[in-house]
């Protein structure tokens, strides 16, 4: 797309969002990849409008506030990344313009308390713990609030866990075959403590070696995508600082936003000094599916224990591990390996179940629309049970097959091969 | 090869036409005929604020001029209501799909309504009948999505068929692979709903005149279709798929020629240079051969094993004896790969260079050695990225200037762009196969056309749109334009 942008005006980011914006050929590939647009039949609503609303904004033909209701609605799920044949980097430049324009936007007074709230308590667990147990005392009372109170509260499940002291180092068993770095995510640990208590307990069996480096924090994803770039940048350093790429052979995530947050640190530090490590931490950064189907080819696992019954499990594709880190066979190839698993397709897999982080908190409407299309469409193929790689999807779906009345539990991927290897499934 | 890696094709969540209720703009209407048209219509179905409209100045090719106004109609009703206000307020109307067409008929060229029909998303199979009546808004794959279930599709299939709409794919009669052998989207209409210049609403036929066949490829000039009965067919039991490659594209073009004279008739034959296998590899990395200066691949179907792999020996056969390294598709996924891999092309040359001047010309079969030749020709004397790909097996290529719009001079690629629709008519084509002539072959017509016919379709214009109120500067050239290369691309 031809423009006009400024770039030397912007700083790095100008870089990476002139450079977007040029490989856009505006061929509207994008569009049915896109949750807003089959929502609304809109342009606007669209990656293709949204680029183009950018590059008006960035050209200074257009006031940010104009586009800002469009741009805000992306679920910034990256399905039109996926679906781009001219490699428009758009994840790049939504999240580099929402850093540029968010100093710029002018809030209300409740929107800005939200905003803090939320980018407060997410990478907080202990402070996000406290707000979720307060939650569930406020679930009945949830007719009464208004829609933006009300959202989260519905997430919340009926009970939540107490959380759970995960050591700094675990040991393999047996013979050692690998050391990783584990990043143990935020409100994960409040909301699902046992994703990463499988997780361990999976590495370990498998022969590998994992310390919980203290320091590490929120990856600032969140913030990030949310515009709070300098709450952003501040997280991100404080992650480059606790992970010493050079001591292990992964950094491990098991959320999958959280993994391609941590992937995202070079183009974060963009032009900074701290940029080379971001890179050398990044080169590091695998999500659990793939490191173990890596240890999977190069050595084989652990044997499961066949499940109790023959299970059909219905797989769903987060978006930040589908779309933004090109990651679908791999968990799909690790539940088949359990005896007695069979694994099912969700029809429209790939468009976002709606949570996108904090976005069924600022978009309620658009997320519960979604939400209710993907449990509809889960419990379409009549799963035994669904499986995810990322919490923020496995409590908007869970949530929605609640209100569908559908008893079809959902766990984490890593949470079933460790039943698995319990002989619990 | 990683070809046999690839997931099958998802579904994707093929309608606009959720429930959810729509945000409105917060703006009041800009302009007397945004506010009637708000006040008709309730302010959800109407935008004029300019973060809006200006969404709606574009196609796949080319930025034309901003809206005044647009209506995302709903309902045939809907589009009367936006068509009557526009001819009240003297404003000309364009219309749009999902504006992925490649010629601009979708892109206004004046200050104008557009009625946008992506909300009009209503699809109904009658499979006794193997009929689909589907609004204008219908996006192309989901007819056969819907069909499916009945063990019957909708085989057109331009390479936007994700993305495109029943309503646009008509408006400009798009093909795609399997047009060779099935036809194009016009050969599936069975009758069409169309509101003319007046807002009356008239339903076609393909009785008596053929005025749904008039509609057909009009590009919104004529009226607006919206809503079509079409055609539907049993899948073929079996299909098998080839990948050829060679070191030099007229081997290419010949073993195309040999295998058709020889008798095959294969479903899909497509053709792609280097450069476009390069770009599209980058895109979806399945092992494509990087270093072959043409790829073909091809598609062969029927309700026969024996006769489906017979026709895919011919072809085989015509390849190997021009040269060419053949590969066959071994199942479903690693053909739906390679598909996938020649729906990418087009906005995978996007990597390349980020503008392009397109064209869709089609030339007899036995020609086509010298056409792609000499077309290759000109690109390398030129200097410029001159690329080449298409549904060779009905002639129908797609030469592409590959440019950088601030490094390169727009004159010389059009001047490029006309030598090689020159090479097209020399050798007895025409200039446009399926993307229509919209605004950026317009310039080129009076060439391809005489004057005597030209007349006839000026008159057919006139009779249904006296003012030439529906998008203006489309199609037909005025009495100003010149004989070519006046057009210039605004992307």
């Amino acid at each position: 797309m031809n423009h006009d942008i400024p770039v030397d005006q912007l700083g790095p980011q100008g870089e990476i969002m002139a450079h977007a914006i040029d490989a856009c050929v505006h061929c509207g590939f994008c569009l049915p990849a896109c949750p807003t647009y089959t929502l609304l039949g809109d342009e606007m609503d669209s990656p293709r409008g949204r680029i183009f609303l950018m590059k008006e904004v960035l050209e200074g033909e257009l006031p940010l506030m104009d586009a800002a209701p469009h741009l805000d609605r992306c679920l910034g799920c990256m399905g039109c990344v996926t679906a781009c044949p001219s490699g428009v980097p758009y994840g790049e430049l939504i999240t580099s313009f929402r850093g540029w324009s968010e100093p710029q936007r002018q809030r209300t007074p409740f929107d800005k308390a939200k905003r803090t709230a939320i980018l407060k308590a997410l990478p907080a667990p202990k402070l996000f713990s406290v707000a979720a147990r307060v939650g569930q005392y406020a679930k009945p009372l949830a007719p009464l609030l208004p829609d933006a109170l009300k959202s989260p509260l519905d997430l919340l499940p009926e009970h939540v866990p107490a959380m759970v002291n995960l050591p700094r180092f675990t040991p393999a068993q047996g013979t050692k075959r690998a050391r990783v770095a584990f990043l143990v995510g935020c409100a994960q640990q409040a909301l699902a403590p046992n994703f990463n208590a499988a997780t361990l307990r999976v590495l370990a069996r498998n022969g590998v070696e994992v310390v919980i480096p203290e320091g590490q924090g929120c990856c600032g994803a969140a913030a990030l995508h949310t515009g709070a770039r300098e709450e952003a940048l501040k997280l991100a350093r404080a992650n480059l600082a606790a992970f010493n790429p050079d001591q292990y052979d992964a950094v491990l995530s098991n959320a999958a936003g959280c993994g391609a947050g941590l992937k995202e640190y070079p183009e974060v530090l963009h032009g900074l000094p701290d940029e080379a490590a971001a890179k050398a931490l990044a080169a590091k950064v695998m999500d659990i599916s793939t490191f173990l189907a890596r240890l999977s080819e190069d050595g084989g696992l652990e044997p499961f224990m066949p499940a109790s019954r023959p299970l059909s499990i219905a797989y769903h594709d987060a978006c930040h591990l589908a779309h933004a880190q090109g990651i679908r066979a791999e968990p799909r190839a690790l539940l088949k390996m359990i005896p007695g698993v069979s694994v099912l397709e969700v029809p429209q897999g790939d468009l976002c179940c709606g949570s996108a982080g904090t976005y069924n908190l600022e978009q309620p409407a658009l997320a519960a629309e979604l939400g209710e299309r993907k449990a509809r469409n889960v419990l379409s193929v009549q799963p035994d049970m669904v499986a995810s790689g990322n919490i923020g999807c496995h409590t908007q779906i869970q949530s929605h097959l609640r209100r569908q009345d559908s008893g079809v539990p959902i766990h984490h991927t890593i949470e079933i091969l460790d039943l698995a290897y319990r002989g619990l499934l | 090869m990683s070809l046999f890696n690839r997931r099958k094709p998802e579904k994707l969540g093929l309608s606009t036409n959720s429930s959810v209720s729509k945000p409105r703009s917060t703006d009041a209407p800009h302009g007397p005929l945004a506010a009637e048209l708000t006040r008709l219509l309730g302010p959800q179905k109407v935008l004029s604020a300019p973060a809006e409209r200006l969404n709606y100045g574009y196609d796949a090719i080319l930025v034309g001029k901003t809206p005044l106004c647009v209506v995302l109609a709903e309902s045939t009703q809907d589009v009367v209501t936006a068509v009557k206000s526009a001819k009240a307020a003297g404003v000309p109307i364009v219309g749009r799909g999902a504006a992925s067409g490649l010629s601009g008929g979708a892109a206004p060229l004046q200050e104008s309504l557009v009625i946008s029909f992506t909300r009009m998303t209503r699809l109904d199979i009658f499979a006794e009948r193997r009929e689909a009546r589907a609004q204008a808004g219908v996006i192309t794959l989901a007819v056969s999505e819907a069909a499916r279930p009945h063990s019957l599709v909708y085989p057109p299939d331009p390479a936007s068929f994700r993305t495109s709409t029943i309503g646009g794919n008509l408006g400009e009669n798009a093909g795609g692979p399997m047009c060779f052998k099935y036809g194009v989207s016009g050969d599936y209409v069975r009758g069409l709903q169309f509101v003319d210049v007046d807002g009356d609403v008239h339903e076609l036929t393909r009785d008596a005149y053929d005025l749904a066949g008039l509609l057909i490829g009009s590009e919104g000039t004529l009226g607006f279709i919206t809503e079509a009965t079409l055609r539907l067919v049993a899948p073929p039991r079996f299909t098998r798929t080839l990948m050829s490659h060679f070191a030099e594209v007229g081997q290419a073009a010949e073993a195309v020629s040999q295998a058709i004279a020889a008798g095959a008739v294969p479903a899909k034959l497509e053709f792609m240079d280097r450069a476009c296998t390069n770009a599209v590899e980058d895109y979806l990395g399945i092992g494509l051969p990087r270093e072959a200066e043409a790829v073909l691949l091809v598609d062969t179907d029927g309700e026969d094993l024996a006769t489906v792999e017979e026709e895919l020996a011919l072809v085989e056969a015509a390849c190997l004896a021009h040269g060419g390294t053949v590969r066959r598709a071994e199942g479903e996924l690693e053909s739906a790969a390679l598909w996938r891999a020649r729906r990418s092309i087009s906005p995978a040359l996007g990597r390349i260079r980020p503008q392009r001047m397109n064209e869709d010309i089609v030339v007899p079969r036995s020609a086509l050695p010298e056409v792609v030749r000499e077309i290759r020709a000109l690109g390398e004397a030129s200097g410029f990225h001159l690329v080449q790909f298409g549904h060779i097996g009905d002639g129908n290529l797609h030469p592409n200037i590959l440019f950088d719009p601030r490094k390169e001079s727009s004159e010389k690629v059009h001047e490029l762009a006309y030598q090689v629709a020159l090479v097209a008519l020399r050798h007895g084509g025409v200039l446009s196969g399926e993307h229509g002539i919209g605004a950026m072959k317009r310039p080129f017509m009076r060439d391809a056309v005489d004057p005597v016919t030209l007349g006839a379709l000026w008159a057919v214009k006139r009779a249904l749109d006296p003012q030439e109120r529906l998008n203006p500067g489309k199609v037909l050239p005025g009495d100003t334009d010149l004989p070519h290369g006046s057009a210039h691309a605004s992307s």
